[in-house]
């Protein structure tokens, strides 16, 4: 284990020696308004007098519990005059030593169950604007995915075409609840565009059974927030066999897929069962090539945040090689919500070997940083 | 702030410092250490989770919801339960230890009043409930 200081920083000062890793990237670094009031410098004048009548009107962000006001922990010094933007930088980005914080948004999550395709299109253009001006402007680490409503294909490709070649911005947000398993054909413009323009596609979870989202299980819906939580991954199987299954990669090689907030410990049993069953049926479809593990392995990356802790270190060690954790895990801390993974709190779980490809390096290589 | 090396710190006034609140001797121990007032009891805890580090007694202090019957909640010993801002997990104040991961246990540390100031001392091992190595 390497010299990693797990000591929280002493307020107020900077500790280089937290640094984990020589390229550090944060894949889920969360960045919220305080109101929707925010975004109306970038919205057509019609939903600023909807939201100003009737309030947002979005669907909740999931069945998940996620904040709809702020998700700071407890222990965060926020309030009604905080900047987010600042209060990031101070409290994540320098502390930490990142050299890029991917940021994931979470307000707008719910534009996948909205109805009003327009009204849906005109709120991840003003939150995009916003992104833009209040985050990427103050820091060049920040780094930008486009927020698009993947219920319309058409606006979604719009968005890309105006914003997909400004230099902070780094990918495009499909949130995992949606209408359809993302490899559906209905995507596919999104995908090229994004190939394209040399955008990566993120999936975090969120929207699942709202608005006109399916259910967040394939059983139905959860009663409890403990039962949502184990659900995630079941939604992120779903998308990664259908993006393998429906060809994704042949048509898009250059695509790259980060799913965050989903879970890992599935990764390795997944794929082992894949490669099993491909075997006996693939000639039912004979486009998916490679076994699809290599096409998990070489196009879809999974974010480490909530880092699996199994029994004993012996079985989290089998389970990280299982899994090919250097080539698909990338570190993300899901800033600033209290379920929330510090570099320095997961650096010692990752062997040596591995630690610099998931804190960094793989990252850089998804998202052409 | 605590000198480091310090060995005795006082935190405050036993005045200042009632039933169900909280005071923080910041830096002590390097981490800061912090005395709660559980219903008379004076207990000091290190602000750092032995889970994952976080500013465990920062958190929020509540009781034990359990269950006697699916469907219907009961809370016991109010205010005796620490729940850290990284990740929820909870704690009994009175001993450190994790309520549901018996590995678990923050530091705790012995405290006295002494002419009505609460004082921790950071360089006796709390033989009650030792620290764990
Ligand atoms: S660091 Fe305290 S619960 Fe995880």
């Amino acid at each position: 284990m390497g010299a990693v200081d797990t000591r929280p920083r002493p307020a107020g000062q900077t500790v280089r020696s937290r640094k984990v890793a020589p390229y550090l990237v944060d894949c889920d670094c969360h960045h919220l308004w305080h109101k929707i009031d925010e975004i109306f410098p970038y919205l057509p004048r019609q939903y600023v007098q909807e939201i100003k009548d009737f309030g947002s009107m979005f669907p909740l962000g999931g069945w998940t519990n996620m904040p709809n006001s702020h998700g700071y922990r407890i222990d965060h010094d926020v309030d009604e005059t905080t900047d987010f933007a600042e209060f990031t930088i101070r409290e994540h980005l320098d502390p930490y030593g990142f050299d890029a914080a991917i940021l994931t948004g979470q307000m707008v999550y719910p534009v996948v169950g909205m109805t009003n395709l327009d009204y849906a299109a005109a709120i991840c253009r003003a939150h995009n604007d916003w992104t833009l001006e209040h985050w990427a402007a103050k820091d060049e680490r920040f780094r930008v995915v486009l927020a698009v409503g993947p219920n319309d294909p058409v606006q979604a490709v719009a968005e890309i075409e105006r914003l997909g070649d400004h230099p902070a911005v780094v990918g495009v947000m499909l949130p995992a609840g949606g209408r359809h398993p993302y490899g559906n054909r209905v995507y596919h413009p999104i995908y090229a565009a994004a190939e394209q323009h040399g955008l990566t596609i993120m999936t975090h979870f969120g929207g699942e059974g709202r608005g006109q989202t399916n259910p967040p299980t394939a059983a139905g819906f959860p009663t409890y927030y403990l039962e949502m939580r184990m659900a995630r991954p079941q939604i992120a199987q779903a998308h990664a066999v259908s993006l393998i299954c429906e060809g994704v990669f042949e048509k898009f090689p250059g695509l790259t897929w980060v799913f965050v907030e989903v879970d890992t410990w599935w990764i390795p049993g997944m794929l082992d069962h894949f490669d099993a069953d491909w075997k006996a049926v693939r000639d039912y479809t004979p486009w998916v090539r490679r076994l699809p593990s290599e096409y998990f392995r070489s196009h879809i990356r999974v974010g480490t945040q909530p880092m699996e802790q199994p029994r004993s270190r012996e079985h989290l060690l089998s389970f990280l090689e299982h899994a090919h954790a250097d080539e698909v895990l990338v570190y993300a801390s899901d800033f600033p919500h209290w379920d929330w993974d510090a570099p320095t709190s997961v650096a010692p779980d990752f062997p040596a070997s591995m630690r610099n490809r998931i804190f960094g390096e793989t990252a850089r290589e998804a998202f052409h940083l | 702030m605590t000198r480091a090396g310090q060995r005795e710190v006082v935190v405050c006034a036993l005045a200042d410092l009632p039933p169900g609140e909280r005071r923080e001797a910041e830096g002590a121990a390097g981490h800061g250490v912090t005395v709660f007032n559980v219903g008379g009891e004076l207990h000091a805890l290190l602000n750092h989770c032995p889970h994952r580090g976080g500013p465990l007694c920062r958190g929020r202090v509540g009781p034990l919801a359990r269950s006697t019957r699916v469907g219907f909640w009961t809370f016991e010993r109010e205010g005796e339960i620490l729940r850290c801002p990284y990740h929820n997990w909870e704690f009994d104040l009175k001993t450190g230890r994790a309520l549901y991961d018996d590995r678990l246990r923050a530091r705790r540390y012995p405290v006295t009043v002494r002419g009505g100031q609460v004082t921790i001392h950071l360089s006796r091992p709390n033989r009650r409930f030792p620290a764990p190595k």
